[in-house]
């Protein structure tokens, strides 16, 4: 089958995952990547991103719906569509046994790259994750980083259209975490390769994406750029903490027009965009209705108010 | 460590396919060199079945005066100790997928663009192969200790064919369990039933005959039976005693040829099983 260049790198359309038991993981969600983006599947743990990854990467089987990679229908054509793709798994899935080299060379193999090729490809990944000296190792004497920079090479060794990395800076110290989104930065436009990538760290998403989908208890309930998300509630959002009810002081700002349809309690505390407001006209009604507010700041808004908006709950505490 | 430079330019590709043979080789190779990192699921197998060829069938030869008949009970037993030496090599081998499941690389091949049926096949391959080692090494010493081997080119076929049926129907059984249980502990619980009782009602350590009716019927079922009455018509039972016990008919040809039959279908089966509760359970 000829695949075009034109054709979204990922196309998925009414996904749903119900495990075992009656767990709704993935409830039936359609989203397309184009070549080249970087797409960020943001969400706590038990959004359903991994599963996600699982039916794109055809190691979890889908209860309904298609997912399409570089063209090819994972569920009808899944050698294709695995062909074109590679994962970096959230937990390690290596050999310990092995070399770091010889988890490289099977992947190559697998993939079918030839070997004059895949040797190259090998040598200058190892170089460029930084395990030259440890590439002869058994992988089971490694650490958790080096663990990850390995499978993140692995992945890369058959040039994926389409690579997906599960979570892939959790649980790494911070350093090297940070290393490790310079590499993932680093491939970002290389080639028109794809990169569809699961995190619940919001710097991550911020700094990594193109576009971001947010995902809450399987279903996605947000879709744009992260600026584009970040621009729904404007360059400055005002934050409170109330003795009362935070709905009633919601509702006092909403009637005196200074908090929108966008603006959000949770619990006792209040989230205001300001939007076309000064924050001085927000206190003036604060103070002028009396309410009994405390912690009062200004900043800007995160994707974490994004998600706070969207869901009621933030990341941290969904997770 | 070094800082992580900036990673190298990807010209993308076309998804090839890798030949059949050239898949099953790259997964049988990844087993062999994982097998071989575990030593002791290369030995351990042997001690058991070691001991019955080396010890206990010629104590209980000079004990009981051994089988009255035309076949030596150090021989007999050396064979019989392969229906142990298989089952228990196969379980080992089983043990390692679910290892793979939980902390190896499972989902990177699950991942891979190749059918899945080849990840059960390559490590079937390495099975066999480490089997048909402990076999030759469990026969070699018998042998030493006084067992009576006539092999013929025939024979050896006969003793090979059913030793490689029996083996694939046992992996069969491994895998397809491996991939029924979640944990390690209930696989090992499962090996005794599995790997050791058909050895003590197939004939291994005395002829079916001796059982009651009722046994030596069910012994009939079992694909080990066939197996034992084969190796042993290859290699120390030219007269096809062991044959006779099942089956009852008079051309001992035709009985090999039914019993090899029977361990084949149950190879064939149970590779079957085991590739599909593979390919199913792996991504549910």
């Amino acid at each position: 089958m000829q695949v075009v260049d034109e054709v979204p790198a990922v196309e998925v359309a009414g996904l749903r995952k119900t495990y075992p038991g009656g767990v709704e993981a993935v409830k039936g969600i359609s989203f397309s990547v184009a070549r080249g983006e970087v797409f960020g599947l943001l969400g706590p743990n038990g959004a359903g991103k991994s599963t996600t990854i699982g039916m794109l990467t055809t190691t979890v089987a889908p209860t309904a719906g298609t997912a399409r990679l570089a063209g090819y229908d994972a569920a009808t054509q899944p050698l294709l569509a695995r062909g074109v793709s590679s994962v970096v798994f959230q937990d390690a899935v290596v050999d310990r046994g092995l070399s770091g080299r010889a988890n490289l060379e099977l992947h190559a193999r697998l993939w079918g790259v030839p070997e004059a090729p895949a040797a190259l490809r090998i040598g200058e990944l190892v170089e460029a994750v930084g395990l030259t000296e440890l590439i002869g190792r058994p992988v089971g004497s490694y650490s958790g980083g080096e663990r990850r920079r390995l499978e993140i090479a692995r992945a890369l060794v058959s040039s994926p259209r389409v690579l997906f990395l599960d979570e892939p800076t959790v649980g790494l110290d911070p350093r090297i975490r940070h290393e490790l989104l310079d590499v993932i930065a680093g491939l970002r436009g290389r080639e028109g390769m794809t990169i569809v990538l699961t995190t619940h760290y919001l710097d991550e998403a911020q700094r990594l994406c193109d576009r971001v989908a947010i995902i809450h208890q399987g279903t996605i309930v947000g879709l744009d750029s992260p600026q584009a998300l970040l621009a729904g509630l404007g360059r400055e959002i005002l934050e409170f903490r109330v003795s009362g009810s935070a709905p009633a002081a919601l509702a006092a700002l909403r009637d005196r027009g200074i908090a929108r349809a966008d603006s959000f309690a949770v619990g006792a505390r209040v989230t205001v965009p300001l939007h076309e407001h000064a924050a001085s006209s927000a206190l003036a009604v604060i103070d002028s209705d009396r309410l009994h507010v405390s912690e009062i700041a200004t900043r800007t808004p995160t994707l974490d108010d994004v998600y706070l908006q969207l869901t009621g709950a933030r990341i941290a505490e969904a997770a | 460590m070094s800082a992580i430079a900036e990673a190298p330019s990807i010209p993308l590709r076309a998804p090839s396919r890798p030949r059949p043979a050239s898949v099953l080789l790259t997964l049988a190779r990844r087993r062999a060199s994982l097998t071989s990192k575990t030593p002791r699921q290369i030995l351990v197998p042997l001690l058991g079945p070691a001991l019955l060829a080396l010890v206990v069938a010629p104590a209980l030869k000079v004990a009981t005066g051994g089988l009255h008949s035309h076949i030596d009970y150090t021989s007999f037993v050396g064979v019989g100790a392969v229906g142990l030496v298989i089952p228990l090599s196969c379980i080992f081998a089983g043990l390692s997928v679910l290892v793979d499941r939980h902390s190896g690389a499972q989902r990177e091949l699950l991942a891979a663009p190749v059918p899945r049926a080849y990840l059960v096949l390559g490590n079937l391959i390495v099975a066999v192969g480490l089997a048909t080692l402990q076999v030759a090494v469990l026969i070699g010493l018998s042998a030493l200790r006084g067992g009576a081997f006539h092999i013929t080119g025939s024979g050896l076929a006969w003793f090979i064919a059913a030793a490689l049926l029996f083996t694939v129907f046992m992996y069969g059984v491994a895998e397809t369990l491996a991939s029924r249980v979640s944990k390690q502990e209930d696989y090992v619980g499962a090996t005794p039933v599995l790997a050791i009782l058909p050895f003590f009602f197939a004939g291994a350590l005395y002829p079916i005959g001796a059982m009651p009716a009722v046994l030596t019927a069910i012994a009939k079922v079992f694909p080990l039976t066939h197996a034992l009455a084969l190796m042993r018509y290859g290699f120390i039972d030219p007269n096809g005693k062991g044959l006779h016990d099942i089956w009852g008919m008079h051309s001992v040809t035709l009985e090999a040829w039914l019993s090899l039959a029977v361990v084949a279908v149950w190879a064939v089966a149970l590779t079957a099983i085991s590739i599909r509760v593979f390919t199913r359970s792996a991504v549910n």
